[in-house]
């Protein structure tokens, strides 16, 4: 009735203010929900005119001739469903419109009224679709995610490559695989997400906490895979990619390929290998950066409209060489190594990766079944169980080195049971409940001592969450989570450091028995956690639409952070977890301001973050030792703030084109994407103020300008220039530390280890070249791209490269695919 | 559809004994880390004075992971414008019942391994009297000579993986430091 109301309320004040005038025009893009893929030959029917209108290979419609009023449009598409809007016209107006491009999923289409990156949340979020993730074939996730403002990478070298969302990383980022939480041991800063991006139709990034069905710790975002639709037909398609480098001097080869049964049968697999050789830095080779990674999806399901199962079987497989000069002894060496500016080790290129070395595999296995509920939804069970094993290898005395120096098996059963009420056209309620049980096993004949002990956690929660449309333009969301944790942990500690930490007293219950140097005990630890988040959506006007979002999340201390204790070779550091560690909890303001006007595409998305307790390595003085002095890093909680801004902005030039088209073989004029300009900046403000000092890791200002020009000399060629502007982070806290050591001489020497300095702003210029051959309904297709990184092989170190001490970043990349659809 | 349900069920029944079958109650094993190096011995023995030995040591008694900084012993002085032999020894002290000696591994794998001494007191020399496989210096066995009196330190550093051959220098040899002790040394 509300909504009827306005509608009256408006179209008076529309008819106040402009006079009957039958020459609006109404345009807009269709594209599919899923994979925002632009729909061709989609048909826009309109009742009042009794006219139909069809999309262009760009998914775009134009409806002429229109007078001031209500006009309702039946919209249709091959494979998706028919979906009927209601517009109101007063002037010359821009509606994009999103079918859901699989007929059964009938509850889930959506229509949207502007062109937002993913309108299913009220918090900032951006999509990545197929294409891009295809431009990052031969490369990791974090490289893909890199393309999504606010995004950024914690790395070690190339290889390991962790997301930073609004400046946080790790544990507070939620990464989610087929439903369902990924755990492969996150909470090191050398451990990169293990998934093969090639498996995924579309990534989404969700700049905060309110994705609460996948948990309520997710500080700082929550990134989720999708996975292929399933597609009820009779059909059979597939995709391979090719990819070669020179930088590295190898490449990776890509094949997926999906089977489908009208009955409701389908398969899908994948399947990915790559190898990379040493990567060169533009004066000298990076020794011992070589990877090689194989990954194989297999999935298999039956789907109806009213229920359906599947099971899938993920494996990921990897094998990563690290720089071999940043293997270190003591802090004397690492002043040395910052000292001479060059890595201590370089050798000819090979493909060999010799310690210190990493090698992970992942398996997921994950069972699905859904049914659906008339005049209720559709209710979710899903069951995964995942095996992470990673075995890290150092650089030790003879054959030890062949031994793993960590060999750590994660076993991890979740059980998710969902359910999504949607009969209701305005109210969207979702509710589950699930179980992680969770069991850390390092190995025991490593030779060296466990830098996360063996655990048992089982984590249960529960969260209810729900979305009202009021009307057309306002939509609300809100959410809560509960989560209880417990981890019980068996861990042997140096007595000296027990007692040095006070635990011989505050943790005396935890303590069993003693032997040698170290002291048994058995810590038994429990977190309440709690969540909410909500929202508001609101479209001003048809050009223009905003976003508010409040979330509060708490994130339990993890592993690493409750329990480690141990060298890093690293930066020769002793890293020392705490038991005393409280939950972090985090509040958390975003907005997105987005207009939408003629050829302008303008999104502003500012936040602010609070994070009280928010835990932290905070540096602890120097510890002496027969191997020389350590800097020591203890956990330790302060309050910090992070915020900042994320902004893109794009501009199109089109060009008209007459076409003709079947069947009637009537002229079309359609509007074609010619050059495209566009900028993405981001800024991210993190400052401790328990202590007034800024926070350490905090990605520097950072600036993206590209310019694409499409159909350049022939039909299918693309031109792609883009340009990377990093400025120096001047914002760090001051962790240099004095050590003294003996010179060449014999002197003892004292000097500051500068660890906390930021390298200088860079600028990299990139080149991209896309040439595509497509057949008359874009199927099959083949296309090539290349692409030049760092084309004046420019030198450069990045703040957020824990190698930058060591050696400079990688030089000139030239980049060839072959890219198949069919 | 019968057939699906029943593969499903077994399936989940499946993951349901997997979750047993993970909580085992035993404790873990303890690891004794099997690099450990405790002490650092370095005997020096004057070559016309049986009787004159010095001895530099340094006990970490709870290794390179605990925060108890290492004790640094010697007794005496070295004297004036002597020659002494020198030897080294590294030892994994941290079971008093159990010493291991870990230059055995050090000379065993001399390729990898060298020892490196540096002083700022005027007049001592070190010579390195042993070579590896490669004919390059090993360092375990040397001869110290001493000049006039003075004072100052002494540093012993035993690098992993170093360049071979090298200038001799620490910043020349690169590598990595297993062993970095550094001792208060009087000549009189």
């Amino acid at each position: 009735m509300f909504k009827y109301l306005l509608v009256v309320i408006f179209m008076a004040t529309v008819a106040m203010c402009t006079a009957q005038d039958c020459k609006n025009t109404l345009k807009g893009k269709i594209t599919d929900f899923h994979n925002n893929k632009p729909l061709e030959l989609a048909q826009v029917y309109v009742e009042e005119q009794e006219r139909t209108y069809t999309s262009n290979s760009a998914g775009e419609y134009q409806v002429n001739d229109l007078c001031t009023g209500v006009y309702h449009l039946i919209i249709t598409h091959i494979d998706c469903d028919k979906k009927s809007i209601e517009v109101i016209v007063n002037q010359d107006k821009i509606l994009n419109i999103t079918l859901e491009h699989h007929i059964n999923e009938l509850d889930e289409v959506q229509v949207v009224a502007d062109v937002h990156d993913d309108h299913a949340t009220t918090q900032n979020a951006t999509r990545i679709d197929k294409e891009l993730i295809q431009k990052y074939s031969g490369a990791t996730l974090g490289d893909a995610l890199e393309t999504v403002p606010g995004v950024s990478s914690l790395k070690t070298g190339q290889g390991v490559v962790k997301p930073i969302v609004h400046g946080l990383y790790g544990s507070r980022i939620t990464i989610v695989n087929n439903g369902v939480r990924l755990q492969d041991q996150e909470w090191g800063t050398e451990h990169a997400p293990n998934i093969d991006p090639n498996t995924a139709s579309s990534i989404r990034v969700i700049k905060g906490s309110s994705a609460l069905r996948y948990g309520g710790d997710a500080v700082g975002g929550t990134i989720i895979i999708d996975q292929a639709r399933v597609i009820s037909k009779d059909t059979l398609m597939g995709n391979a990619i090719l990819t070669g480098q020179s930088n590295g001097r190898g490449g990776a080869i890509t094949a997926g390929i999906q089977r489908y049964k009208k009955s409701g049968w389908y398969q899908q697999a994948n399947i990915t290998f790559k190898r990379l050789g040493d990567f060169e830095a533009p004066d000298y080779i990076l020794s011992n950066t070589g990877s090689q990674t194989a990954a194989t999806r297999l999935a298999v399901g039956y789907k109806q409209f009213e229920y359906g199962l599947s099971a899938e079987y993920n494996f990921y497989d990897t094998e990563l060489g690290i720089l071999r000069a940043s293997h270190i002894g003591n802090t004397a060496d690492l002043v040395r190594s910052i000292n001479s500016g060059e890595p201590a080790i370089i050798n000819e290129f090979t493909y060999d990766i010799d310690e210190p070395k990493q090698e992970v595999i992942h398996h997921q296995v994950a069972l699905n079944a859904f049914k659906r509920f008339r005049n209720l939804g559709k209710f979710e069970f899903n069951y995964q169980y995942q095996l992470n094993n990673r075995k890290e290898f150092d650089v030790r005395r003879g054959a030890l080195s062949e031994r793993a120096a960590l060999d750590i098996d994660l076993k991890t059963h979740n059980f998710q049971g969902y359910l999504h009420i949607d009969a209701s056209d305005k109210w969207n309620h979702e509710l589950g409940l699930d179980a992680v049980l969770q069991t850390n096993s390092p190995d025991a004949t490593t030779g060296v001592r466990r830098l996360i002990p063996d655990y048992n956690s089982i984590k249960v929660g529960g969260f209810v969450g729900t979305q009202y449309q009021f009307t057309d333009r306002l939509m609300i969301e809100a959410g809560a989570r509960y989560d209880h944790y417990s981890i019980d942990a068996k861990k042997f500690y140096i007595t000296s450091r027990w007692e040095s930490l006070g635990y011989d007293v505050r943790f005396a219950q935890f303590e069993r028995f003693r032997e040698s140097i170290q002291v048994y005990t058995e810590p038994e630890l429990d977190f309440d956690l709690f969540a909410f988040s909500s929202g508001v959506q609101y479209s001003f006007r048809d050009h223009f639409d905003i976003t508010f979002n409040v979330s509060h999340s708490q994130r339990a201390p993890n592993p690493g952070e409750l329990f480690s204790e141990g060298l890093h070779h690293a930066l020769a550091t002793i890293e020392i977890g705490r038991l005393e560690l409280n939950k972090e909890v985090s509040n958390k303001i975003s907005a997105s301001f987005h207009a939408n006007y003629n050829n302008w595409d303008v999104e502003l998305a500012p936040y602010y973050n609070r994070i009280n307790d928010f835990i932290q390595l905070v540096p602890n003085g120097v510890q002496l030792t027969n191997r020389g002095a350590f800097a020591v890093y203890e956990y330790e909680q302060l309050d910090a703030v992070l915020a900042g801004v994320d902004i893109s902005a794009s501009y199109h030039i089109k060009r008209k084109e007459t076409i003709k088209r079947t069947p009637y073989n009537r002229t079309i004029n359609v509007t074609k994407n010619w050059i495209s300009l566009g900028a993405q900046f981001s800024y991210v403000y993190g400052e401790d103020v328990k202590n007034d000092k800024p926070l350490i890791d905090i990605p520097p200002a950072q600036l993206l300008t590209k310019i694409e020009i499409e159909n350049v000399f022939t039909e299918g060629l693309q031109v792609e220039i883009a340009n990377q502007q990093v400025w120096k982070q001047n914002r760090f806290p001051d962790n240099d530390y004095e050590i003294t050591y003996a010179a060449d001489n014999g002197n003892a020497v004292t000097e500051t280890v500068e660890i906390s300095e930021s390298p200088d702003a860079y600028n990299l210029w990139n080149l991209g070249l896309a040439y595509s051959i497509k057949s008359q309904n874009n199927k099959p297709n083949l296309s090539f791209r290349l692409q030049v990184n760092n084309v004046l092989s420019t030198k450069y170190r990045d703040y957020l490269n824990r190698q930058r001490f060591y050696a400079d970043e990688i030089g000139r990349n030239f980049i060839a695919q072959i890219l198949y659809n069919f | 559809m019968k057939k699906v349900l029943r593969t499903t069920t077994a399936l989940m029944m499946t993951a349901v004994l997997f979750v047993s079958c993970d909580n085992d109650d035993d404790n873990p094993d303890i690891i004794n880390p099997e690099e450990l190096i405790t002490t650092v011995e370095l005997t020096l023995t004057n070559d016309n004075d049986a009787t004159d030995i010095v001895v530099l040591e340094a006990f970490d008694e709870d290794g390179e992971e605990g925060p108890i900084a290492p004790v640094v012993r010697q007794n005496g002085a070295l004297t004036a414008n002597a020659t002494y032999s020198g030897m080294v020894r590294f030892l994994d002290a941290s079971d008093p019942a159990d010493v291991e000696d870990i230059t055995v591994e050090v000379r065993d794998e001399a390729d990898e391994h060298e020892v490196f001494y540096v002083t700022d007191v005027a007049g001592v020399a070190i010579a390195k009297n042993d070579v590896d496989g490669g004919g390059n210096p090993l360092g375990l066995d040397t001869t110290v000579t001493t000049g006039a009196a003075g004072s100052g330190n002494f540093t012993i550093v035993l690098r992993h993986e170093p360049t071979k051959p090298n200038d001799g220098t620490l910043t020349g040899a690169g590598g990595e430091s297993d062993i970095e002790v550094t001792f208060p040394l009087t000549v009189q």
